[in-house]
This record gives structure tokens, C-alpha cells and sequence, in this order.
């Protein structure tokens, strides 16, 4: 009976093998542990042995058992298992299709650089002032030192809404205002739309700027190129190359002009074709900011006596920056506002 | 400014190169805009085109002679003149002309010669070809030599046919009432009092400065030249010039100041190249009225106002050299200052601050240090505006709403049917000059913005629009004044898009969604007081129904609704959802003082209540009601449900509310609660004559 137990174990093991189905591991439990199945025939077979040996025989037939139960048991979740993991695999989602989230909102361009913009000057301690869109002749041209017949309102085409009012052509009335109402010290940026009767590939009616000063007892024109080179290489590149060179605005003297290092041939003035830059005309140079000391002109309109404060003012196109940023050649496709111009900012 | 270097070396030496040149005048504040080579017929001088943008203040370097004084005082070199052919003393011009000055303020000098026997032919090639390198057209010799005299000197000058004067008698003098002068380019001018006007005798020959009359225009039997060379008052050239929209070579000069000392040099030296291109025999003598003659600044420059200004310590030495150089004669010095007299052509410098930017601009802008200043604290503080506005560009931005920035100019049409949040006393503000008749008002709302917007992304196969505008708009009082203020106002079209697959985008919002985020808006900026929704009249563009004012406390403060299905009917569009918020409204409340409350102790306990009523009745009220109440128990009520049709009877719905009930010291019975409830819901029942429904 013994060797009869050792061919059964043969096999049971010979049937269970590798692949048995569920269904086989069902069979075979019937085939061995059912009610007629070959290991129960066996315990019943145990009444006709010797009393002898009935005690290690059925200790020997119990561990068989135990044997085939857990064998069938492993093996059925073996099974079990290599098919949830075969089903599971048969489920997952088609991991190449796009996701999917709420289209966000997009900031507009002019909104983003607007923002870098007075985000270094407030790091830099100044304050934000705002004025009225429409102004009067005084506040945007004849206190910052351009009397009527001065041939610098050529320079800025205006928009008249009555014959003492107009659109501000730049941010600087903004300056008077603070001037008019406030003593230094002052560091003050005045972001905001400005207007003049221009409209092509490079002119909008309407543009931004942002206009700034800093007023104080011992401001010297190194300190404009201090704070003004600093601004630059924040907004552009840390190591952008920055230039000053002599210009003429009536409400500053001296005043100037800064150029930045074209961003596109880095200065060089010509493509790698050994072409002249489109970006900078060939001359490596982009003008990017106006500025210079404020007027003692200007100071005295505002009630400041220009022997005990000095002070430097500044402005600058926010559609030009951006335009140099991005790369962008026609200024009318930010106000557009063509979504699929919009949504190419983060 | 445009000139040929080789016309420059005639007045200057220098050694340096086209482009060394460019780079030096540029860095100098004459900034060069084009540098272009020049064909030449011999090819080993190579010849070039300078363009060079020259700033209203500089009237000076309008002419190649005060851009050599230029060059030479940045290189060291030394200016030279070309040759003249001196006025003869004599008075032979005496008895053929005579100059009368009747306004001396506007007409401070009056210079005039006077040649004979011209031949009027065209020009010499080597004129005709520097004139037009330099943009100017040849007309014919003696009107060439008058261009060409200008460009070297910049003095404007005029040539008179001496022939066609009928009293040889020259008047300079205003303008009359009702006076008229054909110019030289045809076109008859009506002349305004002010205007100043060279006469012969009482009849206008050429408006001063601006534009000769056509009249007395040099022809081709001209013989005799009357060679006008004179300085008029910039601001009264100017005027005429920009009424009658003339911009010449000569008012532009003119306009920004010419050498007063600068009249007799170019009429010699016209007087000259007449006699080698024209053949002309100069009359002896010459013409000069000069009854105003300006005094020359005499300007005091501190040292140590110059270090302080531009944060470097120049000796002075170097200033000294630098103001010489710029033919500035030093006449006093102290310790601590020197007088310097500039000269006659530099009528830009009168102030210390002026010379002191020459002094700045000759040693080189590149050679002052960079510095930081100390900022100190300013009395402003900060702008409250900025972070409120960041939060709300940020909440629009996660709500799926894309910003628009539209220009301000929009058309009357448009602003009858969008008033925005003006009341009804106010009218549009209207652009005198406009750019085109469609944009001759500025906007009372930023809804046509919008709506072209929308316009502009459904034409490119958008398959929906989000967008919001947040910007000024503008309009004047019934006094005539304007005001302006800060709107906000969003537009939603079509279905709120998701990324990836198309089947997940959303809905179009409807007018509750819009609500909902209006409710957004008013949260993340804090605003004290809740917004409430109240039907009023906004306009004949927005639905009869599905409108509604937002009301804060008892102020209007903006307005959401469906367009009318008229207008979407007549554009073709799907229904859509818009509004327009005053931000410049909202930011006068102050944001609410937040202070954390702690966690409750005791739990809350939950009762709903369903009411029919009619159809009509404001969900609302009833919430109002019981917060009203201010009960102690009462926690909170919310509406959340409503619904309509079977078996609810027809005009009739059927409210939801959740009234959540909580005591601060201890936990609240079911028997309480019950009784409390009961008792709010016959009351309710029997205040709004609403059913129950349990
Ligand atoms: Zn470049």
C-alpha cells in the first residue's frame, strides 16, 4: 500500500503539472478527494490493514491529503491570479491617448510682461502710482517742459478729446501727479495704456508703457545706469550687454537712450548666413528704454527746488519688450486676441 | 539729416572709417540710422549716405557745417569753411531793394543780396547728385544753390525773382484778417492773423520761414536774384507750418532754431556758387536788418555740481577742454565754478543742466560708473490695487476664461447699444481727430470688445470662447467732464472646453454658472457684503428674463445675462452668457477683516424642508428669512433643489432647503430639533403661502 501511495503522489503531481486549467485542478480534486475519489477510496482502504501499521499509513495518507489540498489550492490561485493580471492587462486604458483637464484661461502676453516688469522694480523697493487715461495739456506736456509750438510734440501724434483734454502719449504726466502731491525721497513705477494717432506693423493707437523715477536729495546719472542695467539683465539676460548714449527728451537732461544687445545675433548684427540681423538692422543694438535725470524745469513746475533734490525718470514700450521677447514682428496681433495667439503663453 | 561724407571732409578732417564715424556720432546722441555706400564713377573714393536722427534740440547739426563742429569736437580736429564771395561794401543793393522789418519779435534778423544776370539752367551734375544723395529734388541752379547753401550752413534760404517784385520794397509783417498766398506747390493758402509774411510792398510773396509765394518763384528768363536769408521766431513758423500742414526743409529748421549770427556767411556763400553755376554778377552790398539782437547766455557751471549730478569727479580740466571744444568760450572762473558764454548756433544751451549733459555726452555716457542707490522707505506704501488684481486675473484664469486686451475706440452705434454701467445722464466721450470713423468714441462698455472678439475666434473655427476684459472705460458727465474707471467683463461662448478628448468638454455655461463665478469673484477679493441678484432694466441686448443687476448693499455694481435671442438670432450665434463688473465700485470696499473661527464642539444636526410654491417666488427669500432670524440654533440654510412638472401642479415648483442646526454647548436632541423644525416650516407655510411637502 505504501508503493501504492507513492504512485498516486507520482500521480497526482504528473497531472497537476504546469498547465493544468481551473477546471482540471476542479477534476482532479473530485478524482482524489471526492466522495469517490482515489485518496478517500484509500482511507476507506485503511479498515483492511493491519492494526500494525494502520497508525503510519494513515499518518502517511493524511500528509498526501494535506499535500494534494494545498497543492490544488496554490495552483488554483496561481491561476486565479494569472488571470486577474491577464484581465487586468486586457483592461488598461490606451495609455497614448491625450490627457484631459479644463482648458485654463490664459493670461494675455502684455498682462505676463507688464507683470516681470513691476515685479523687479517693487523688488527693488519702488511703489506703484496710476493716472487718469485722459489728461489735460498741462500734466502731459507743458509742465514736463514742452510748451505749446515745441516742435517735440511732433514726436507724439496726439489724440484730442476736447481742445484742453487728450489721451496721455506717455505714462510721465504720472510723474507730475506724484510730484504734485508728494516730497521725496520717492521710487515710484507708473505702468498703464497710452495713446497716439499712429496704426501700422509697429504702431498701435493704443500701447503701454511703464514710466518711472526716483527722486531724492543725491540721485547722480550712475545711479540711472545702476538701476536701469540691473532691470535689464532681470527682464532679458544676466549677462545682456546694456549701452547708454546721449538723446533728448524735454523733460530730462541729460538724457538717454539705452540699447540692449540684440537677442537674436547676440549682438553680433548678422545671421550665422553672414545676412544683416532683421531684429537689429545689423547694428547689434536695440533700443529699448528712454530716460535721463529729471529737468530742473520739470522740478519746478512740481514746486521742488532742483538745487536741494535730483532725480532720474524712465520709461519704456511694454508691447516693444514683449515683442523682443517673444519674437513677435506685428504689434496689431496683440490686440487681435486670436486664441490661437493667446493660448501660445503660459 | 541725410549728407555725404565726402561734403563732411570738405568742412573736417578725420581719420576714421564710415563706420568708426557712425559709431562715434551715435555714442555722441547723433544717432546714425543708415549708413549706405554710395556708386561711384571713380572707384577709389568710395563715398557713403549718413542718415543721422537728429533731436529737436540740435537745430545745429541740421546743416553739415554744425555736424563738422560736431566731428571735430570728438576727434580733435578743426573746422573749416568753404569758400564765399564777401558782400563788397557799397550800396549798390540799397537802391534796388529796400527791407522794412514791422514785426521785429517775429523777424529778428533780415539779411539780403542780390545778384544780376543769372543764367537759370540746371545744375552742375556734382550738385545736382549731392542734393538728391541728400533727398532733396534739383529744381534749376540758383534754387539748387539755395538747397545746397542750406544743407551745408543750415540756414534756409529763399531766391526771389528780383524782376517780378512790383515796388522793390520787401515788408515783413503779420498777417491781416482775410489775406490769401498761392505757394510754390500750387495751392492757394488762406493766411490766419498771426502768420508772419514777407510782402512786396502790401502784397504776400512768401509765407515766413515755411513756403515761398508762387508769384515771385524763380523761372527760367529770371535774371535778377533777391537772395533772402533771414531768422524767423521758431514757435511762429511752426504754428503756420502745422495749421497749414507744411512741413518744409526750411520750416523745420526753422522750428528748431537757427544760428541768428549765421545770415551773411550763407548769403556770400551763395553769392558764390551763383557766380561758378549760374554765371551770376553780384550786386555790391548787402541788406542786413537786424533790430533784435539776442543776447548770448552767459551760464554759471558749479563743479561740484556736475560730480553730483552724474555720480563721477570730473577735473576740471576735462571740462573745461570738453566745453572749448564745443567753441564755448570760458569767461570767468571761481574756486568753485567757471562762466562759460556758448556760442551763437548752440541756442539749446542756457541752463546749467545743459551744459552740464554736453559735458556728460562729450566725456562718454560709457565712462560713468553704474551705481545702486540707497532707497529709502517711501510715505506711499503699497498699492492695495495690485494684489487684488493678480488674485482676480488668477481665479478668471482657473475658471477657463482667456483675457483680451481690446483698444479703447469703438463707434456711436455701438455705445447706444452697450452703455455699460453708466447711468443715463451720461454721453460718450468722443475723439476729435480720430483714426476712422468707427472708432470715434471711446467705449462705455467693454462688451463690443467682447463680442468682436468673439467674432474674430469663431471666424477661425473656434469651437468656443471664454474670454474677459479687464481695462478702462470712459465717458463725461452732464457737465462735460470726463470720468473714467476700471470695468471688468467676461464673455462665454459655447461649451467650456477640456484637453484631450472632445467627448469631455463641458456645457455652455448658462446664467446660474455665471452667477456662480461672479460669487467667485466677489469671495477671492474679500468683499464684505454678499452680492445680490435683482431684476432691472440693462439694456435691450441682454434676455427679458435671464438677466439680472448685481447689487452690493444699494449699489449697482454690475449685471450678468443672456444675450437677447434676437441678436444671437441675427449674428447666427448659439445663445451665450455675458457680464461687466465695476471694478473701480468694488475696490472701494475695503476686504473683509477675516478672523478664524474654531471647530465646532457639538455636531450639527440636519433637516430638510420642501415647500411648494409659486413659480414665480424667489428661492431666495426664504433663505433670507431665516437667517434673519438670527436664531441661535440655526446654523445655516441652503437651497438645494428645485423642481418642477409632475406631480407638483403646473405653475407651481417645489423648493429644497437644508436648515443645519447646532448649539455651541451641547449636543442638540432629535425631539429639539424636530419641534424646532416643525415650528420654522409652519411659519414658513404660512408667511410665503407655501405648501409643505414632507
Ligand atoms: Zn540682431
Amino acid at each position: 500500500m505504501r508503493e501504492s501511495l507513492d504512485t498516486l503522489r507520482n500521480e497526482f503531481l504528473d497531472r497537476i503539472g504546469d498547465g493544468a486549467s481551473e477546471q482540471e485542478v476542479e477534476r482532479l480534486r473530485v478524482e482524489f478527494l471526492g466522495r469517490k475519489g482515489k485518496l478517500t477510496l484509500m482511507f476507506r482502504g485503511l479498515k483492511e490493514v493491519s492494526p500494525e501499521e494502520r497508525p503510519g499509513l494513515g499518518e502517511a495518507l493524511n500528509d498526501l491529503r494535506r499535500f494534494v489540498e494545498e497543492k490544488l489550492e496554490s495552483r488554483l490561485r496561481e491561476l486565479r491570479q494569472r488571470e486577474k493580471e491577464r484581465s487586468l492587462k486586457a483592461e488598461t486604458v490606451d495609455i497614448t491617448l491625450p490627457g484631459s483637464r479644463w482648458e485654463r484661461g490664459r493670461v494675455h502676453p502684455l498682462t505676463l510682461v507688464m507683470d516681470e516688469i513691476t515685479d523687479v522694480f517693487l523688488a527693488m523697493g519702488f511703489e506703484i502710482a496710476r493716472g487718469p487715461d485722459i489728461e489735460d495739456d498741462y500734466h502731459n506736456f507743458e509742465a514736463l517742459n514742452m510748451p505749446p509750438d515745441h516742435p517735440a510734440r511732433d514726436m507724439q501724434d496726439t489724440l484730442f478729446v476736447s481742445e484742453a483734454r487728450l489721451l496721455r502719449t506717455h505714462t510721465s504726466p504720472v510723474q507730475i501727479r506724484v510730484m504734485e502731491t508728494r516730497k521725496p525721497p520717492l521710487q515710484v513705477i507708473a505702468p498703464g495704456a497710452v495713446y497716439r494717432h499712429d496704426d501700422d506693423a509697429t504702431h498701435s493707437p493704443m500701447f503701454h508703457q511703464v514710466e518711472g523715477f526716483m527722486v531724492d536729495s543725491q540721485i547722480a546719472f550712475s545711479d540711472l545706469k545702476g538701476v536701469l542695467t540691473h532691470f535689464l539683465r532681470q527682464i532679458f539676460r544676466p549677462e545682456t550687454g546694456v549701452r547708454f548714449r546721449p538723446s533728448f527728451f524735454p523733460f530730462t537732461e541729460p538724457s538717454a537712450e539705452i540699447d540692449i544687445q540684440c537677442l537674436l545675433c547676440d549682438g553680433k548684427g548678422m545671421t550665422q548666413e553672414r545676412q544683416a540681423c532683421r531684429v537689429c538692422k545689423g547694428t547689434g543694438w536695440l533700443e529699448i528704454l528712454g530716460a535721463g535725470m529729471i529737468d530742473p524745469e520739470v522740478f519746478r513746475f512740481v514746486g521742488y527746488d532742483p538745487d536741494r533734490v535730483s532725480g532720474f525718470a524712465f520709461g519704456m514700450g511694454v508691447e516693444r519688450i514683449a515683442m523682443l521677447k517673444y519674437g513677435i514682428e506685428d504689434i496689431r496681433l496683440f490686440f487681435q486676441n486670436d486664441l490661437r495667439f493667446l493660448r501660445q503663453f503660459a | 539729416m541725410n549728407f555725404t561724407l565726402s561734403w563732411l571732409r570738405e568742412f573736417v578732417d578725420f581719420k576714421r572709417s564710415a563706420q568708426e564715424l557712425a559709431q562715434t556720432l551715435t555714442m555722441a546722441g547723433l544717432e546714425v540710422e543708415s549708413l549706405l555706400a554710395l556708386p561711384s564713377r571713380q572707384e577709389k573714393h568710395e563715398d557713403w549716405v549718413m542718415a543721422v536722427a537728429v533731436t529737436p534740440n540740435r537745430g545745429d547739426c541740421l546743416g553739415i557745417l554744425g555736424l563738422a563742429r560736431e566731428v571735430a569736437a570728438l576727434t580733435g580736429g578743426h573746422v573749416r569753411l568753404p569758400p564765399v564771395l564777401p558782400h563788397a561794401k557799397g550800396s549798390g543793393i540799397d537802391r534796388l531793394v529796400d527791407v522794412e522789418i514791422l514785426s521785429p519779435d517775429l523777424c529778428p534778423r533780415y539779411s539780403a543780396r542780390m545778384v544780376l544776370g543769372v543764367h537759370v539752367a540746371a545744375a552742375p551734375d556734382w550738385m545736382k547728385t549731392r542734393l538728391e544723395a541728400c533727398g532733396i529734388r534739383s529744381i534749376n541752379n540758383v534754387v539748387d544753390v539755395t538747397n545746397y547753401v542750406m544743407l551745408e550752413t543750415g540756414q534756409p534760404l529763399h531766391a526771389f525773382d528780383a524782376d517780378r517784385l512790383a515796388t522793390k520794397r520787401i515788408v515783413v509783417r503779420e498777417a491781416g484778417a482775410i489775406e490769401k498766398l498761392t505757394t510754390l506747390d500750387g495751392v492757394e493758402r488762406e493766411l490766419a492773423p498771426g502768420d508772419l509774411l514777407i510782402c512786396d510792398g502790401a502784397t504776400p510773396i512768401a509765407l515766413a520761414g515755411v513756403m515761398g509765394g508762387s508769384e515771385s518763384e524763380v523761372q527760367w528768363d529770371t535774371h535778377g536774384v533777391l537772395l533772402e536769408s533771414a531768422h524767423f521766431h521758431p514757435a511762429c513758423v511752426r504754428r503756420a507750418a502745422k495749421r497749414l500742414a507744411i512741413h518744409s526743409e526750411a520750416s523745420h529748421r526753422f522750428e528748431r532754431g537757427v544760428d541768428p549770427e549765421g545770415t551773411l556767411y550763407a548769403l556770400d556763400r551763395a553769392a558764390f556758387l551763383l557766380v561758378e553755376v549760374a554765371g551770376a554778377a553780384p550786386v555790391e552790398g548787402v541788406v542786413d536788418r537786424y533790430p533784435r539782437r539776442a543776447k548770448p547766455a552767459s551760464i554759471v557751471l558749479r563743479e561740484k555740481k556736475v560730480s553730483a549730478l552724474l555720480g563721477v569727479d570730473l577735473p576740471r580740466r576735462e571740462t573745461e577742454r570738453i566745453l572749448k571744444a564745443l567753441g564755448m568760450k570760458v569767461r570767468g572762473r571761481s574756486k568753485a565754478a567757471v562762466r562759460v558764454v556758448p556760442p551763437s548756433y548752440r541756442r539749446d544751451l542756457a541752463r546749467e543742466a545743459d551744459l552740464i549733459e554736453e559735458v556728460a555726452r562729450l566725456y562718454g555716457y560709457e565712462k560713468i560708473p553704474s551705481t545702486l542707490p540707497l532707497v529709502r522707505p517711501a510715505g506711499g506704501g503699497l498699492d492695495r490695487r495690485l494684489p487684488r488684481e493678480r488674485k482676480l486675473r488668477a481665479f478668471l484664469l482657473g475658471e477657463g476664461l482667456t483675457e483680451m486686451i481690446n483698444l479703447p475706440f469703438t463707434s456711436a452705434e455701438m455705445n447706444q447699444r452697450f452703455r455699460g454701467l453708466w447711468g443715463g445722464e451720461r454721453r460718450p466721450v468722443a475723439i476729435l481727430n480720430p483714426l476712422a470713423q468707427d472708432k470715434a468714441e471711446l467705449r462705455l462698455s467693454l462688451i463690443p470688445g467682447l463680442l468682436e472678439n468673439l467674432r474674430t475666434n469663431l471666424a477661425h473655427k473656434a469651437r468656443s470662447f471664454h474670454g474677459f476684459d479687464f481695462a478702462k472705460v470712459f465717458a463725461l458727465d452732464a457737465r462735460g467732464a470726463a470720468a473714467e474707471k476700471q470695468q471688468l467683463a467676461g464673455l462665454f461662448y459655447g461649451p467650456r472646453e477640456r484637453t484631450g478628448l472632445r467627448s469631455k468638454d463641458g456645457t455652455p455655461p448658462t446664467f446660474l454658472e455665471v452667477k456662480g463665478i461672479i460669487e467667485g469673484i466677489f469671495e477671492v477679493l474679500g468683499i464684505g457684503p454678499e452680492p445680490a441678484c435683482s431684476k432691472s432694466d440693462i439694456g435691450a441686448f441682454l434676455h427679458p428674463a435671464n438677466a439680472a443687476v448685481v447689487r452690493l448693499g444699494d449699489r449697482d455694481v454690475g449685471y450678468l445675462g443672456e444675450i437677447h435671442p434676437d441678436f444671437c438670432e441675427a449674428s447666427g450665434l448659439e445663445p451665450f452668457v455675458v457680464f461687466e463688473l465695476d471694478f473701480e465700485g468694488l475696490a472701494e470696499y475695503a476686504p473683509r477683516q477675516l478672523t478664524a473661527r474654531p471647530l465646532p464642539r457639538f455636531p450639527c444636526v440636519e433637516r430638510d424642508l420642501a415647500v411648494v410654491v409659486d413659480d414665480a417666488f424667489p428661492a431666495e427669500r426664504i433663505v433670507r428669512w431665516i437667517k434673519g432670524l438670527n436664531h441661535a440654533l440655526i446654523e445655516d440654510v441652503e437651497v438645494f433643489d428645485q423642481y418642477r412638472g409632475s406631480p407638483i401642479p403646473e405653475g407651481k415648483k417645489s423648493l429644497a432647503y437644508t436648515i443645519s442646526y447646532r448649539a455651541d454647548d451641547r449636543t442638540l436632541t432629535d425631539s429639539e430639533v424636530n419641534q424646532l423644525h416643525q415650528q420654522l416650516a409652519a411659519r414658513i407655510g404660512g408667511l410665503f403661502g407655501a405648501q409643505l411637502r414632507m
